[in-house]
């Protein structure tokens, strides 16, 4: 299961869509070359020494021995036969988890619990908000590991509530996708808050029957034919994009988008209030959008990566574009809070979650693009069509920032939805 | 109370206590011999049951403290914090409530959503009253079985029957389909649900059990004779209905109406499961947001209040409504002032 067909590039694939839709799921080709690879320059194999109090171990650890195995091309099995190097003695305790739905699916955390020993406890989160509120009440004591998206992180890493990373002690860090370890929203003051782990655009979502010729605008959404036809996020992430729309967003400068001056939020605003008519409802979860486009109430919106893929195992002819002007997009990351107790059972997650089996696994239930560009070889040729390198998207996206602003943002999207 | 303890002669220790439950027992005669003998077992008696009330009063008051009046008392003091850089400081400001009446946005959505209650509230009445009137005075065998039909949504999730109406009024949907089909109409008809419309049906059809429970409670406690006895003068149906059954059945209609209006004024799930374009947005979805993704906590503090106080207002007219007058009397006691002139 991929996000399949999305590119960045605007080319047309309508016609390779079912193609590549016959072909998600199948086991990997590209990975069938066995060899041997080296995971990590120091491995993580003594984990379960020191640490079996599951206790805080501050510190750098001592190098042990690099952790190699034989890629088999099967993720599963290639996960199974690397937590048996990674935990040769389980570490026990427990990992209290706070996140995105899917990002401690037993698909790849069952192994990671049975191999290490770990009880995994996961909350999933509503909203970015919705973490950064749990946290603030005094989350961060209880929880150890949260999945923020690009806009939380920076609160939760200014607030306070996340320790910084050692990566000394996770090998595979620097093996992730090197764009996605550069973003600056995991980073303060020369230190490494956040392990990239998932990313994904906020892509033009329509029905390829009917919305022709193929968008490259997001001026389509304003089309008179479309009246009533359109579903947009009930966010203040549409502002964003209708910001885009009028060419607000300086690619020199991305957190400019997120801290619009009022002037500038004015024109937002009136532009937004020309999209009112044309749409039939703002959609609140990925399954809103889909089933409006499903009832065939809705014909084209913006949407997630996922909700392209969930409509296409649904037959339905959904196709994606990131429009000329430009996207939003969020880029999730690993990051452990201040009060995490289980730091040998956190670090051994952290560098079980930057191998690429483990990220073709991610991939498989959740259709994002990965961190890791090796996990590609897992992958159908379809699949690893789905996973694009952040470099290749250039200024086209613009990951979410925690602007200083979002009460002004969240009032003027009120004033937008209760215009009558 | 503090006229039993002279009675009592020497009253024990404990009787300050004891006196608030005992004081219903004020007026009894008591046997003389009591007041030469203090702390009888009787009076132990009295003053435990003292003590109980005194406990059984702690647990509702104690309730009432920290369930209502903290939390209020906190909504109240955090809708006067400042909110700076997204951080809450602790300082006084009346800011909260200028930018809530200054901003066109605030006013307008409190009186869209009473413009959505009241409309809830009117059909709900126009619903429940005829079926009210039927359950109480013309069905005789399977009464309970039909009041059961009207009370057992009740137990129905909310959100199954929000998405139930999604299936019934959704272009694709089964209302349109029927139209379709006998020919009323050309084309799906859009109007029916993301839309104003979409969202008074829905809580209609959710809130009008409330209304019906309180209006059917009070027809059924009229007793048969007032109206016989309408009916001996002469009066036709109408006219007793006019000036005997709806003067009666009043308290139970304003009951119904105000559960019927607090209850959709507040609600916030309609108009984001089918609410549209203009209609996604009440009152409740703004101090959702406020207190959500806008991590304004001292504005939808301040919005909550003036929701809390429009509430209580209201609550209070309905009060003062059924308190008003023959309206004010429930029907059994109206039996006293009808048997009056007789």
């Amino acid at each position: 299961m991929a996000a399949s067909s999305f590119t960045p590039i605007l080319t047309p694939r309508g016609a390779t869509s079912r193609a590549r839709r016959a072909a998600l799921g199948h086991p990997a080709r590209a990975g069938a070359v066995a060899g041997v690879v080296i995971v990590g320059a120091l491995g993580l194999s003594g984990c379960g020494g020191s640490g079996a109090g599951g206790r805080v171990s501050g510190g750098p650890r001592t190098p042990v021995a690099a952790i190699t195995i034989t890629r088999t091309g099967d993720a599963r099995a290639d996960a199974t036969s690397y937590l048996r190097q990674l935990c040769p003695k389980p570490i026990g305790g427990t990992l209290n988890f706070m996140v995105w739905e899917g990002y401690t699916d037993t698909l790849f955390a069952a192994p990671f619990e049975r191999a290490c020993g770990v009880k995994i406890n996961a909350t999933y989160m509503g909203s970015s908000d919705d973490l950064v509120a749990k946290l603030r009440a005094g989350g961060a004591q209880t929880i150890d590991l949260i999945s923020p998206s690009s806009d939380a992180i920076t609160e939760i890493i200014q607030a306070g509530l996340a320790a910084p990373l050692d990566t000394a002690r996770i090998p595979s860090f620097g093996t992730l996708m090197p764009g996605f370890r550069a973003l600056p929203v995991a980073r303060r003051g020369g230190r490494v808050y956040g392990e990239p782990w998932a990313y994904g655009p906020n892509p033009l979502i329509f029905d390829s029957a009917t919305v022709l010729p193929r968008p490259t605008s997001w001026a389509v959404l304003w089309d008179p034919r479309y009246r009533g036809k359109v579903s947009v996020q009930d966010d203040i992430a549409t502002l964003y994009m209708v910001a885009q729309y009028l060419g607000l967003d300086d690619p020199r400068d991305p957190s400019k988008l997120y801290n619009l001056s009022d002037a500038d939020l004015a024109r937002v605003k009136t532009k937004a209030l020309e999209l009112r008519p044309q749409v039939r409802k703002y959609w609140q979860t990925a399954g809103d959008l889909t089933q409006l486009f499903e009832s065939k109430e809705v014909e084209l919106g913006e949407g997630w990566p996922l909700m392209t893929h969930q409509l296409r195992l649904a037959s339905y002819p959904a196709a994606e574009v990131i429009p000329r002007e430009g996207t939003t997009a969020w880029a999730d990351h690993w990051v452990l809070t201040t009060g995490a107790q289980n730091l040998d059972a956190a670090y051994a997650w952290l560098e079980y979650a930057a191998q690429p089996f483990t990220q073709k696994l991610l991939a498989d239930v959740t259709g994002y693009i990965v961190a890791d560009p090796a996990a590609r070889s897992y992958m159908t040729p379809a699949q690893a069509a789905g996973q694009h390198d952040i470099a290749e998207y250039g200024a086209h996206v613009n990951f979410w920032q925690w602007g200083n602003r979002r009460d002004k943002y969240q009032e003027i999207w009120n004033a937008v939805k209760a215009a009558r | 109370m503090s006229g039993v303890a002279p009675a009592l002669g020497a009253p024990p220790p404990s009787d300050a206590g004891g006196a608030g439950g005992a004081g219903g027992a004020g007026g009894e005669p008591r046997d003389p011999a009591h007041r030469a003998r203090p702390a009888t077992r009787l009076d132990r008696l009295r003053a435990r049951r003292g003590w109980r009330t005194l406990l059984g009063s702690v647990v509702p008051v104690s309730w009432a403290v920290t369930l209502l009046l903290v939390p209020y008392v906190l909504l109240l003091a955090q809708s006067f914090w400042r909110l700076r850089d997204g951080v809450i400081t602790h300082e006084l400001t009346t800011e909260n409530y200028r930018r809530l009446f200054g901003t066109p946005l605030y006013p307008a959505t409190i009186l869209y959503s009473a413009g959505v209650a009241l409309r809830v509230t009117v059909i709900s009445l126009a619903l429940s009253y005829p079926l009210a009137y039927v359950l109480a005075f013309k069905v005789r065998r399977h009464r309970t079985l039909m009041y059961m039909a009207v009370i057992i949504p009740l137990w129905v999730s909310y959100l199954v029957r929000a998405y139930a109406w999604k299936i019934i009024l959704g272009q694709d949907g089964i209302l349109n389909g029927l139209l379709l089909s006998v020919g009323l109409i050309r084309a799906p008809l859009t109007v029916l649900l993301y839309s104003t419309a979409a969202v008074v049906v829905a809580l209609t059809h959710i809130y009008t059990p409330f209304t019906l429970m309180p209006i059917y409670a009070v027809l059924d406690a009229i007793p048969v004779s007032l109206r016989e006895a309408s009916q001996d003068l002469y009066a036709g149906r109408w006219r007793t209905w006019l000036h005997v059954t709806l003067p009666l059945s009043l308290p139970g209609v304003v009951a119904g109406c105000t559960f019927a209006f607090v209850l959709s004024m507040g609600d916030f799930l309609a108009p984001q499961l089918l609410g549209g374009n203009d209609s996604a947005l009440m009152v409740s979805n703004l101090v959702w947001s406020l207190f959500g993704v806008a991590f304004n906590w001292p504005l939808g503090a301040a919005v909550s209040v003036v929701m809390l106080a429009l509430t209580l207002a209201l609550l209070a007219v309905a009060g003062a409504v059924e308190a008003r007058g023959r309206y004010g009397q429930v029907a059994t006691g109206a039996v006293a002032e009808y048997a009056g002139p007789i």
